[in-house]
């Protein structure tokens, strides 16, 4: 019975992993729901700062402000790289981590002195594993960043590049998609680039939540009144405009995080179901040859009695 | 944020001769309120606008201050903006602001608190300085928000 007994513990271990998993995956759909529910209403700011961005445009002519103005040449750039702080999430850390590697290669490779930044426990691990340096981590940003905490990150990263310390601020984060859809992607935040300051269209839109708002008749522009002025107005926006940024980076980050988990998951519990059956039928075959050897001893037993 | 049809209110009544207007205060984490209203006070950089149904568009910068507004039938009610945007084009009032507070969640100890904080700050840049007068603003505008939440 020893092989029989065997299998049995086996097979309830993976039951016991099959239960977590499925608890897993349950805790990954409702928090994905949440932090989409946020990502969703998030946009809304994007969307108008976008709309009044582009008012603007037509006020202001060219736009200028120290974040926008990109330096030449290059020579420290800080790269921010978003990973989650807990595990077993399928593929999202890794394709992040690897982006950002190769990120590291290229800039070492174009002379430019990468300062490398990580948010998330996953990231630590990662550059402590290939022998490389943060300079800074991040740890407190969960499946729900706080607008507060990501804008005192981004102001630090704003003044540093306002004093020359940085010429370049990109972010290694996974961009959401769609619900099948993510991918890692990297974006320079700064300097910002005007198609940045209007884009803001472009943000995690739930299916028919946020119909596009109809265009104010193209051409015809909406004869506005600044207060006190269009520029500036302007000089106060672009900084919110890149935080918002900076915020959507971890907005999208936070819900591709608790999908890919949630993929993850669900393979997972797959597999062990599977498991479980493979399990089961050894289990059923190893009790029947040991019956059938047992009948075999006996009748073998009876048969040298005669 | 839904949509609304440009050329007429919620009601149904076309332009121009609404006697109300919609109102939206968004904050980058989400919008926090979205009404129709009769009347709307902001404070912007350099003090109060009221706004009434059928204002002219405007696009304007934010202070620190008291936003009111009146929906009808109700009373008065009361938000604390930490600066930001303004924006009203077709009827519609959209604030963007990084922060809007309930008077009850402002409390003139926190307040003088922060003022205090703000005024230790002993400028030597450029940047400091005007750092310095937007922390004093904003806590001067805080307290006096508070104080006056008693004798409303």
């Amino acid at each position: 019975m020893a092989k029989a007994r065997a299998i049995i513990k086996r097979r309830k271990s993976v039951q016991n992993i099959k239960k977590i998993t499925r608890t897993m995956e349950l805790i990954a759909t409702a928090r994905y729901r949440k932090a989409q529910e946020r990502a969703t209403e998030a946009a809304a700011f994007t969307r108008k700062i976008g709309e009044i961005v582009k008012d603007l445009g037509g006020a202001t002519g060219e736009v200028s402000h120290p974040l926008l103005s990109t330096r030449e040449p290059v020579r420290r750039c800080r790269l921010l790289v978003i990973t989650s702080n807990r595990g077993l999430a399928g593929g999202y850390n890794g394709n992040v981590l690897r982006l950002a590697a190769r990120r590291l290669v290229e800039l070492e490779a174009e002379g430019i002195e990468p300062i490398l930044d990580i948010s998330g426990k996953r990231g630590v691990a990662f550059i402590k594993f290939r022998g490389l340096k943060a300079e800074t981590v991040y740890t407190h940003f969960d499946d729900r960043p706080k607008y507060d905490e990501v804008e005192a990150v981004a102001e630090s990263y704003a003044k540093m590049y306002m004093n020359g310390e940085i010429d370049r601020f990109e972010v290694a984060y996974t961009r959401f998609i769609s619900v099948s859809r993510q991918e890692a992607k990297l974006t320079t935040l700064l300097p910002m680039s005007s198609a940045q300051l209007t884009m803001a269209g472009a943000t995690v839109a739930k299916k028919g939540a946020a119909a596009p708002e109809p265009e104010p008749r193209s051409g015809e522009q909406i004869p506005y009144e600044f207060l006190p002025d269009a520029r500036s107005i302007l000089d106060e926006i672009v900084p919110i405009a890149y935080k918002a940024q900076l915020f959507k980076c971890f907005l999208d980050s936070a819900v591709s995080e608790q999908i890919a988990r949630m993929i993850a998951m669900k393979g997972a519990t797959e597999n062990a179901d599977e498991m479980i059956k493979g399990l089961t039928m050894q289990y059923n075959r190893a009790r029947q040859s040991q019956i059938t050897r047992e009948l075999a001893e006996i009748i073998g037993g009876a048969a040298a009695l005669e | 944020m839904a949509t609304v049809d440009s050329s007429k209110t919620r009601s149904g009544a076309p332009r121009g001769a609404a006697s109300q207007m919609r109102c939206q205060v968004i904050t980058p984490e989400k919008t926090l309120m979205d009404a129709e209203v009769t009347f709307v006070a902001v404070p912007l950089i350099d003090g109060e606008m009221g706004i009434l149904p059928g204002r002219a568009p405007v696009v304007a910068r934010l202070g620190f201050g008291e936003l009111r507004y009146d929906r009808a039938g109700a009373p008065r009610e009361r938000l604390y903006v930490d600066g930001g945007f303004l924006q009203i084009r077709d009827n519609q009032i959209s604030v963007l602001t990084n922060r809007a507070l309930s008077l009850t969640d402002l409390t003139a100890d926190s307040a003088r608190a922060e003022l205090e904080r703000a005024l230790a700050i002993s400028p030597t840049t450029p940047e400091q300085f005007a750092e310095r007068d937007r922390a004093v603003a904003r806590a001067r505008a805080q307290l006096r928000l508070a104080e006056a939440k008693g004798s409303l």
